[in-house]
C-alpha cells in the first residue's frame, strides 16, 4: 500500500499483540465483585505516565467524581485523549496531572496556553470524530482505521496519521493509528458489582473506550444487583469483563448533568469560568478537589443536601434514562 | 409579519440562515449557538419543518425541549427528548460519511477565500499568540456534509486569504479535486457563509459576495475582508428579521442573550432605513 503523505508527530504506541497479552493475563474473567472505593480504584488503575480517556465531559455525564480523585492523588505526566472536552483538560492541566493531550477540542484557557508555552504540555492535533474513530479501532483489536476525513488539515501534519492509496477502489484514504489507552473512566447511570453498566442516553464513545482501555474504572449513580442487570441484557453498555473496578458515586458527575437523574449546577459555571479567566486555578481546585477528602465529603460539604435535591427536581425529563 | 424596530447583527445573521434551511434536508449543526438555533428556528417558524438534524453525540430527529440549560445544548435530556434514535459520536461520523448528511452548519474563528476553517491556533503552528480549542466536530462535518455552511462575524481578522491553520477543509488550496486528492468524499465542500452583514456563495470554490443588509453598502464589506470575494453580477439585499422571528428567538432559543448582549446593533429609522448602533462589550 503506497503511503502518499504522513503526519510527523507522536503517537501513542500501536501494538494490538501487546494489547491482546495484556487482556489474556490481567483481565478477570470470573464474575467476581470489584466494588471498590474511589481512593483504591485511582490509585489501584491510573498510573503516572498511563494514556487515560474519560468519555464525556465536566458538563454532562462525565466521570467528574473520578477525575476529582486523581487530581487529589497528584497523578502525573498523563497523556490525554481529549475528546469532547471543555473545561476537563485545563482542570487536569491546571492540577499538574497532564502533560501531553490528544486534541479533538477543549475550551480555551490560560492555563492550557501557558501549559503549552513554558513546554510541560504537548498537543497532538486530531479532531473529536478522529479520536473516537481511533478508540473504534482499538475497541476492535485492530491496528488501524480508516477514515474520509481528516485529510487536507493543517493538523493531518502534527497527528499520526497517513494518507494511502487504498488498494480497493485506488483513491486516498486516511488511515488513523488505534488507540488502546492504559485507563479509561466512564461514569454510567447503573452497575453491578462485577461491572456491567448501563448508560442511558447518547454517548461520545463510552462503549469503545471500555473495550479498547487497559483498565477501565466505572463509577456508576446507582450500583444494582447482578439480577437487575439479567432482566434486561440488551440495555447493558458495557461487559463485566473488560472492567477492572466499579465506584459507586452518587452525583458523580457533578457539576454536571446526568440526563433523567439531577440537572448540572448553572450556579457551579460561573466560579469555573472566573477560575479558567485567571492566572491560576489553585483556588478552585483547593475549594472542590485538594481540601476535600472525598466525593461524599465535596457533596456533604461544599455542595449540600438542599442544592443535590434541587438539581434532582430540576431534572424533569426521565423518559429513556431508565432499563 | 412586522419588521422589527430594532434587532443585533447576530441575530440577523442567525434569522439568515434560519429562512434557508432546506425543507426535507438532514443537517448537522455544530453544538451551541446559532447553528442549532439556525435549524430549530427554521422549525418553530415553520420554514422547515421537515429538516431534521443529527448532534455531534449521535442525537438523531429530537424534539427538543426549549429553552437549552447554560451548556446543555448537547448531552442533556432536553436537547435529546423524544429523538429518534440516540447514538455516539460514531454514529453521527459515520452517518455523514454514508452521505446522510445534507448539510453541515458551523461557527468559525477564521475562514479564507477556499471556505477553509481554523479553530486551533492564531499565527504559526510553532509561535502562535492564541491557542484555541480545536477542530472538535467541525472537521468531520466540513469533511462529510454533503454542504457546509458558515457562520462568523464580518471581521478583516476572520475573513484572511489563508487561515492560519486548516482545521477543518474547505476547498483547501482551491484547486479542482484538491478535496478527493487529500481523501474526502467527493462532491462535498463548503456552500454558503453568513455573516452579520454579509452572505456568500462559492464560484469555482473562491468565496463570492451574494447578498448584503440594507445597513452597509458593498465597499464596507470588501473593507471588511483581507481576501476580497468575487462579486456577484447582482448583489442582493437581505430582509431584516420580523417580530415574529424575533420573538421565538428570544423566547425560546437565546434566552440568556449570547447574541444581542454584545456588539451592534441595528435600529429601524422612521423613513424605513436602518441604522447601526454599538452596544459596547
Amino acid at each position: 500500500m503506497q503511503v502518499l503523505e504522513q503526519g510527523s508527530a507522536d503517537y501513542f504506541a500501536v501494538d494490538p499483540d501487546g494489547h491482546r497479552a495484556w487482556v489474556r493475563e490481567h483481565k478477570e474473567r470470573r464474575q467476581v465483585s470489584k466494588l471498590m472505593d474511589e481512593h483504591e480504584a485511582v490509585a489501584r488503575f491510573v498510573a503516572d505516565g498511563d494514556y487515560m480517556v474519560y468519555d464525556c465531559n465536566y458538563y454532562s455525564r462525565g466521570p467528574s467524581s473520578l477525575l476529582r480523585e486523581v487530581m487529589r492523588q497528584g497523578k502525573h505526566d498523563i497523556w490525554l485523549c481529549g475528546k469532547f472536552t471543555y473545561v476537563a483538560v485545563s482542570l487536569l492541566v491546571g492540577a499538574g496531572v497532564v502533560s501531553a493531550v490528544d486534541v479533538g477540542f477543549f475550551g480555551r484557557s490560560k492555563v492550557v496556553e501557558d501549559a503549552v508555552r513554558d513546554g510541560s504540555l504537548t498537543m497532538y492535533e486530531y479532531s473529536n470524530v478522529t479520536l473516537t474513530l481511533r478508540l473504534r479501532g482499538g475497541a476492535q483489536g485492530l491496528p488501524f482505521v480508516a477514515a474520509r476525513s481528516w485529510g487536507g488539515t493543517d493538523g493531518f501534519e502534527y497527528s499520526g496519521a497517513k494518507l494511502v492509496q487504498d488498494p480497493f477502489t485506488e483513491k486516498p484514504i486516511t488511515l488513523l493509528p488505534s488507540l488502546n489507552p492504559d485507563v479509561a473512566l466512564i461514569h454510567a447511570h447503573q452497575a453491578d458489582e462485577f461491572g456491567n453498566a448501563r448508560i442511558f442516553g447518547t454517548g461520545i464513545a463510552h462503549q469503545e473506550a471500555a473495550m479498547a482501555s487497559k483498565k477501565v474504572i466505572i463509577s456508576a449513580e446507582e450500583i444494582v444487583s447482578a439480577e437487575e442487570m439479567k432482566r434486561n441484557p440488551g440495555a447493558n453498555s458495557i461487559p463485566y469483563y473488560v472492567v477492572d473496578a466499579v465506584v459507586e458515586a452518587p452525583f458523580g458527575a457533578y457539576p454536571g448533568i446526568m440526563a433523567g437523574i439531577y440537572s448540572s449546577d448553572a450556579a457551579h459555571i460561573p466560579e469555573l469560568y472566573t477560575a479558567l479567566a485567571s492566572d491560576s486555578l489553585d483556588g478552585y481546585l483547593d475549594k472542590w478537589v485538594h481540601s476535600v477528602g472525598s466525593h461524599e465529603e465535596m457533596l456533604a460539604e461544599r455542595v449540600g443536601v438542599q442544592r443535590l435535591l434541587q438539581l434532582r427536581r430540576e431534572e424533569i425529563i426521565t423518559e429513556g434514562y431508565r432499563a | 409579519m412586522t419588521a422589527a424596530a430594532a434587532f443585533s447583527e447576530r441575530e440577523h445573521m442567525v434569522v439568515k440562515v434560519a429562512r434557508d434551511i432546506e425543507d426535507g434536508a438532514n443537517y448537522w449543526v455544530a453544538g451551541g449557538g446559532g447553528p442549532l438555533y439556525a435549524v430549530l428556528l427554521a422549525d418553530r417558524l415553520g420554514y422547515a419543518k421537515e429538516a431534521q438534524y443529527i448532534t455531534e453525540d449521535g442525537v438523531i430527529a429530537p424534539e427538543a425541549e426549549l429553552p437549552f440549560q447554560a451548556m446543555g445544548s448537547m448531552m442533556s435530556s432536553r436537547a435529546g427528548y423524544r429523538a429518534a434514535h440516540w447514538g455516539t459520536m460514531n454514529t453521527a461520523g459515520d452517518h455523514a460519511q454514508l452521505g446522510y448528511m445534507d448539510y453541515g452548519i458551523l461557527n468559525t474563528l477564521q475562514v479564507d477565500q477556499h471556505g477553509n476553517i481554523n479553530s486551533t491556533v492564531l499565527g504559526s503552528y510553532e509561535e502562535w499568540t492564541r491557542r484555541y480549542g480545536g477542530p472538535g466536530g467541525a472537521q468531520t462535518i466540513a469533511a462529510q456534509c454533503w454542504r457546509t455552511i458558515l457562520m462568523t462575524d464580518q471581521q478583516k481578522r476572520k475573513f484572511v486569504n489563508r487561515v492560519d491553520f486548516i482545521s477543518s477543509p474547505g476547498f483547501l488550496d482551491g484547486t479542482e479535486g484538491a478535496r478527493e486528492r487529500a481523501g474526502l468524499p467527493a462532491g462535498t465542500g463548503p456552500w454558503r457563509v453568513y455573516t452579520p452583514w454579509a452572505t456568500y456563495d462559492y464560484e469555482e470554490r473562491k468565496l463570492r459576495l451574494i447578498e448584503r443588509s440594507p445597513w452597509v453598502t458593498v465597499d464596507d464589506i470588501l473593507e471588511e475582508c483581507e481576501c476580497k470575494p468575487l462579486l456577484a453580477p447582482e448583489i442582493g439585499v437581505s430582509e431584516p428579521p420580523t417580530d415574529e422571528e424575533l420573538g421565538v428567538y428570544r423566547t425560546e432559543l437565546d434566552v440568556r442573550g449570547q447574541t444581542m448582549d454584545r456588539g451592534t446593533w441595528v435600529i429601524k429609522q422612521d423613513d424605513g432605513t436602518y441604522q447601526r448602533q454599538e452596544m459596547g462589550a
